[in-house]
């Protein structure tokens, strides 16, 4: 039975470490967001151990908060969320930074895109249309997806990208080894294997000076680099 | 002669290796992916060393490949390298598989922790 899109269920699920100053703004904009699509959303928000109020602001703000026990990354955080979407039967699981990085209307829109073109992964590209991006983090990157593409065979314009929507069929395939941030490459290499439709869509990046302090520097792409060659040499050998 | 040691000394650790992961396989512990990959990578092993007296014969010939045969020690540190190649990709396979164990633990912990105290 083929449902109504009124009726599907969202996880969205947001990863945070130490962002008290914008998750409040970020859970409500992102309410806002989806209210007017009629989708039945939980935003859930799983902490990495902060060390500041981003879990009492996050539940102040009506979101479901997980706290990790460990700090363990971005992918480990982001992998604690799509398994409590799995856990509770969501259709569809939406992943989006918690540094207001992302216009919530982004990700309303992926979950509509993803219902109307049918894939199992939607990446939201941030170099599609490249307005408000730094050339330094143009070029960071267009690095890294190069590296994907030479790693793992995967063709994405932005492999960074944190704003990432779930079919159920992925949401209950897609599992990935790292913790750090090169989990967003290797996820696509994990959907590739599992043989999931993966496609990307067209969205902003909001740069204010906190997400600006808050993202990744390029330096870190050498350790995900380092990361991603691990992974692939010890794929060779398993 | 020499060569012949070479083989029979490797022969037991390769064979340990593929009797290991068709194991692992026929139990379901393993996919077939993996099972494919560790099978290539022991087969080739025990290739490069039955057919290394046959291109040592064949290379020596050659002003590069001029060089002296295996002495006993070159044979007894291939080896030692070949069953330390089996015990670190053994150790790394259980080592994986305990972190993604205590990644799976720490995601349900956390998960259950929190709704219990949401309630």
């Amino acid at each position: 039975m083929i449902k109504n899109h009124q009726l599907f269920s969202i996880c969205v699920v947001i990863p945070a470490f130490n962002e008290e100053k914008v998750i409040g703004e970020v859970i409500n904009n992102t309410r806002k967001a989806f209210s007017s699509t009629g989708y039945s959303i939980e935003i859930v928000v799983v902490n990495d151990l902060s060390s500041d109020k981003t879990a009492d602001i996050a539940q102040q703000n009506g979101a479901t908060v997980i706290n990790h026990i460990l700090n363990t990354g971005a992918g480990g955080a982001t992998a604690t969320g799509l398994s409590y979407a799995q856990q509770n039967n969501f259709d569809i699981a939406c992943t989006m930074d918690a540094d207001g990085q992302h216009a919530s209307e982004d990700a309303a829109e992926g979950v509509k895109q993803l219902l109307s073109r049918k894939v199992d992964l939607l990446i939201g590209s941030r170099l599609i249309n490249k307005e408000g991006m730094s050339k330094i983090k143009i070029l960071g990157n267009k690095g890294l997806s190069l590296i994907t593409h030479l790693l793992f065979g995967i063709n994405s314009t932005d492999s960074q990208s944190g704003l990432r929507i779930f079919s159920n069929n992925a949401i209950k395939s897609l599992r990935w080894k790292t913790s750090g941030y090169e989990f967003c490459s290797e996820m696509l290499w994990r959907a590739k294997q599992a043989k999931l439709n993966i496609d990307e869509y067209p969205i902003q990046a909001i740069y204010t000076d906190y997400s600006k302090l808050k993202g990744q520097n390029n330096w870190n792409s050498i350790n995900i680099i380092k990361s991603l060659v691990r992974q692939r040499i010890a794929e060779l050998f398993e | 002669m020499r060569y012949i040691i070479l083989v029979l000394l490797n022969m037991p650790v390769i064979a340990l290796a593929l009797i290991n992961i068709l194991t692992q396989y026929k139990m379901h512990k393993v996919s077939i992916a993996r099972f494919r990959h560790q099978i290539i990578l022991w087969l080739t092993i025990m290739i490069i060393l039955i057919g290394s007296f046959p291109l040592y014969n064949h290379l020596v010939d050659k002003p590069i490949f001029d060089s002296s045969e295996l002495s006993l020690f070159d044979i007894v540190q291939t080896a030692a390298i070949i069953f330390l190649v089996y015990i670190v990709n053994h150790q790394r396979q259980r080592l994986e598989r305990n972190e993604q164990m205590a990644r799976n633990l720490h995601q349900e912990i956390s998960i259950k922790l929190s709704s219990y105290k949401s309630k």
